[in-house]
């Protein structure tokens, strides 16, 4: 009802800056126009919408990128690389030397947000952020995985490109490093936001099922749900930018037709759920903000991981909105920056 | 400007933001209370704008519930033709336009053009270098290096080494395949022509290019995207008028005009009256190339009942031209539209000549000017960095051809390019016309020429993609919305860019 839209409004603008505000707000009316109530999304408008940046080989702010694709799978990563500090700028891409052979240099395989439906690697809003992860992890590499999209390809999809994506990383000698040259490996961190953070669990899944090193994974406000209708779904419902109703579009165009939110991709401690004790998975940071309607969810992933034995670190935030972490305004924004620096400098 | 906004691709100016936030809750009423359908029709009928200016476009949005589609106004939509000359068999007509045109919507009136905004310090931009590598080249990374050093050492005018580097690249490209060994052939070609000084020559016969460019047309879509959405902002800015005039700059083998006439023959109310001026380069043999297409084209308007004048002219340079020689009318009996495909950047080798041609544009009083440029700096005043552009440039343009599959057109197609790398790398001075510029340039530049943008919405997008899925041989091509513009890509790397332009008020 107006009524109720009006309280609601006034809420979000309460808790968060107001630019913030106009960008997410934005957001939430454009989708709404592309969701469509058949199930079918406006694509092409979607993609008219969508600010892009390009991958840029001139280095910003110390940070460089550029586009790789694997032509057989059409698969697109983006990687964002320090600046050399022994080259000139204009030095080529090194494809050849490994990252370092003195040190560990990170690479973190980042997948986007979207709610496995909007958005890619080269939205403003995530090359943006992925740029800002390569000083803050000492001169990381970053890998920002451009996976295909719901509902034009559903589950498995965006998990196969995931899959697809991490076993390219790992393969690459240029992205090898270590303290000298026989402990050399590709040293990977997972992490995503939203349905990026649930692609990030479950690639980290079939890598410990693979026996393939995975070092951490953060998991931003990671995109999980289920059947039943949790308390903090019917409080938060409408009330940050993000309703019920709109999850559930969501899932139903992410999974396959048919299925019910406990699939296992969305329920990962469900009752059709594998079983994830003893498993091994790496450690993992996982951001909860708290005024994302799908945090109960959220906290008994934090919960069923602990139970199944899995190293995990919540990072509760409790005033924060989804998206908080798109512009650097806010403390949760700083919070968040200092926790992902400290788990990926971690031994 | 919000600096954070900017960043991410939104230009909304600090004062302003109260305001814009005010209305996108104004906005989520109005969309609340729409029935469910009611609101989808934002999405398919509504012609959106720049989404970057958020302030205008949450505006067009509000403005669509206080005020419905008109339903009166055509909607004029360019037909995706081919090439098309009439055929014997009329079947070319009717295979087009199903799948383009969508049934009955019609398009409210575009929203006023926001003045364009001076860019912020967070977008003036260090030039960007977007490069997608593909991964063959991961392969053919040394031969790359090779002639990056290369190209060093000519600039430094270290022949001996030039010489020895551009050698070994002729070793290491011929163990590549594919568009690598291609590119790499002929780059190492054009340096080889700067080092030992044999400049290619220029003037070869302007049939032949135009074959060339023929065979470019039908390979791969950015010509048949450059045409369409150039003809689709011209159909937009003719939309009321009773007579016009198109002066095209490039006529070649005229192959934008077909499809125009066609869209403008199939205008509710009738065509206008349409008059072609073409302009083109003088040929060697006193063949009149501009009167065979001028006939050509009235025998298409004769068919499709356009009434239709047409003009050849022969100019060595745009800047020759001069308004009088034109036979303009005035504005309120004659539309005139400007039509610039892959031309004004060859004015850029010519001190003065840009200046010129642009005042000559504003003399002609035009509705709309349509610029369709290659998006790549190629202009830069340091040979290595040019050089660098070109060789991501072109790899990524040799990259789109590979999945072409009539292997004649591509050969042909190739050789076209290749004279153009061949100009990039080999030549200087008035002999260098392959002065590509940015978009992020070509705006500057007609702003301060006194032109404001006129933007070209999400119909033309659309309409754009479905128009690479129907011709497009490979699936990497991408429209882009930038500002206001649109650019085809292969991939995420944009290559041509087509924008519009207006008299500043």
């Amino acid at each position: 009802m107006a009524g109720d839209n009006e309280v609601n409004l006034n809420e979000s603008k309460r808790v968060v800056p107001l630019n913030t505000w106009v960008l997410i707000s934005n957001f939430k009316l454009a989708y709404n126009l592309l969701r469509r109530p058949d199930g079918s999304f406006n694509r092409d408008l979607a993609e008219f919408l969508d600010r892009k940046l390009p991958a840029n080989t001139n280095p910003v702010d110390g940070v460089f990128s550029f586009d790789h694709l694997d032509r057989s799978t059409g698969l697109l990563n983006r990687v964002y690389r320090p600046e050399s500090q022994l080259g000139p700028p204009t030095a080529p891409i090194d494809l050849e030397n490994p990252l370092s052979t003195t040190a560990v240099v990170p690479v973190i395989v980042f997948f986007h947000g979207g709610s496995f439906t909007h958005s890619s690697a080269g939205s403003a809003i995530y090359d943006t952020f992925c740029r800002r992860l390569v000083p803050l992890c000492g001169g990381a590499v970053v890998v920002s995985v451009n996976y295909r999209r719901s509902p034009e390809n559903r589950y498995p999809c965006a998990y196969d490109d995931g899959w697809a994506a991490l076993k390219w990383v790992k393969s690459r000698p240029w992205l090898r490093s270590g303290k000298d040259r026989n402990s050399s490996d590709v040293h990977v961190y997972l992490a995503g936001d939203s349905s990026g953070g649930n692609i990030a669990h479950h690639v980290a899944v079939k890598a410990a099922e693979a026996g393939i090193s995975i070092l951490g994974n953060i998991l931003l406000h990671p995109m999980f749900g289920g059947e039943a209708r949790t308390e903090s779904e019917k409080r938060l419902d409408g009330k940050y930018f993000v309703t019920v109703q709109d999850r559930d579009w969501y899932w139903r165009a992410f999974l396959p037709e048919g299925e019910s939110r406990d699939h296992p991709a969305c329920n990962v401690f469900g009752p059709r759920s594998k079983n994830l004790e003893g498993m091994k998975l790496p450690k993992s940071l996982v951001v909860v903000a708290g005024l994302d309607l799908i945090q109960d969810w959220q906290l008994a992933y934090v919960e069923g991981m602990e139970r199944t034995g899995n190293q995990v670190k919540l990072i509760f935030l409790q005033d924060a909105t989804i998206g908080f972490y798109f512009l650097p305004n806010n403390q949760h924004f700083h919070c968040l920056m200092e926790e992902i620096k400290n788990f990926v400098s971690a031994a | 400007m919000d600096e954070l906004l900017a960043v991410l691709g939104y230009k909304v100016r600090s004062s302003d933001m109260a305001d814009v936030a005010q209305k996108l809750e104004q906005l989520e009423m109005a969309m609340g209370t729409a029935q469910d359908d009611g609101i989808s029709h934002l999405a398919c009928d509504t012609i959106h704008y720049n989404p970057s200016d958020l302030s205008g476009w949450v505006d067009s949005m509000l403005s669509e519930f206080t005020n419905p589609p008109d339903d009166s106004e055509y909607d004029l939509r360019a037909i995706p033709g081919v090439a098309a000359y009439p055929q014997a068999d009329e079947s070319d007509k009717d295979s087009s336009p199903a799948a383009v045109s969508s049934p009955s919507s019609s398009s409210s009136p575009p929203p006023p053009i926001a003045a364009a905004a001076a860019p912020s310090s967070a977008l003036i931009a260090e030039p960007t270098r977007p490069v997608v590598l593909i991964d063959s080249q991961e392969a053919g990374v040394r031969l790359v290096h090779t002639l990056l050093a290369c190209a060093e050492a000519v600039q430094q005018d270290n022949v001996k080494l030039a010489d020895a580097l551009v050698k070994h690249t002729g070793l290491l490209a011929a163990s590549q395949t594919g568009a690598m060994r291609k590119v790499a052939t002929y780059f190492a070609e054009a340096l080889a022509r700067r080092i030992y000084k044999i400049y290619p020559q220029d003037c070869l016969d302007p049939s032949y290019s135009d074959t060339l460019e023929m065979h470019f047309y039908e390979t791969c879509p950015y010509l048949k995207f450059a045409h369409f959405t150039a003809n689709q902002a011209i159909l937009e800015a003719f939309a009321t008028a009773n007579r016009v005039h198109v002066i095209d700059f490039g006529l070649k083998q005229g192959m934008q005009w077909p499809a125009l006439m066609q869209a403008l023959a199939l205008r509710p109310g009738g065509p206008p009256a349409f008059r072609l001026t073409g302009i083109g380069p003088p040929q060697p043999n006193n063949t009149d190339n501009l009167q065979q297409v001028g006939w050509k084209l009235a025998h298409l308007a004769e068919t499709i009942g356009v009434e239709f004048e047409f003009r050849g002219f022969v100019a060595n340079s745009l800047a020759d031209l001069e308004p009088e020689m034109l036979d303009l009318r005035p504005a309120d009996v004659e539309a005139v539209a400007v039509n610039s495909v892959f031309e004004l950047h060859r004015l850029l080798g010519r001190s003065a000549g840009m200046d010129k041609v642009l005042s000559t544009i504003k003399a002609m009083k035009p509705k709309i000017v349509t610029v369709v440029e290659q998006e790549a700096n190629h202009n830069g005043p340091v040979f290595v960095d040019r050089f660098t552009e070109a060789l991501h440039y072109y790899s990524s343009l040799f990259d789109s051809l590979e999945g072409s599959t009539a292997s004649q057109d591509l050969v042909m197609s190739e050789l076209y390019l290749g004279r153009q790398i061949c100009n990039v790398v080999a030549c200087e001075g008035g002999d260098r016309v392959e002065r590509h510029e940015t978009l992020t340039q070509w705006r500057a530049r007609m702003e301060s020429a006194g032109f404001d943008p006129v933007h070209l919405g999400s119909n033309a997008y659309k309409q754009a993609s479905m128009l690479l899925a129907l011709f497009a041989g490979g699936d990497g091509y991408r429209v882009e919305e930038n500002n206001g513009a649109l650019m085809l890509g292969w991939h995420t790397r944009p290559l041509i860019a087509t924008s519009a332009w207006q008299l500043a008020r």
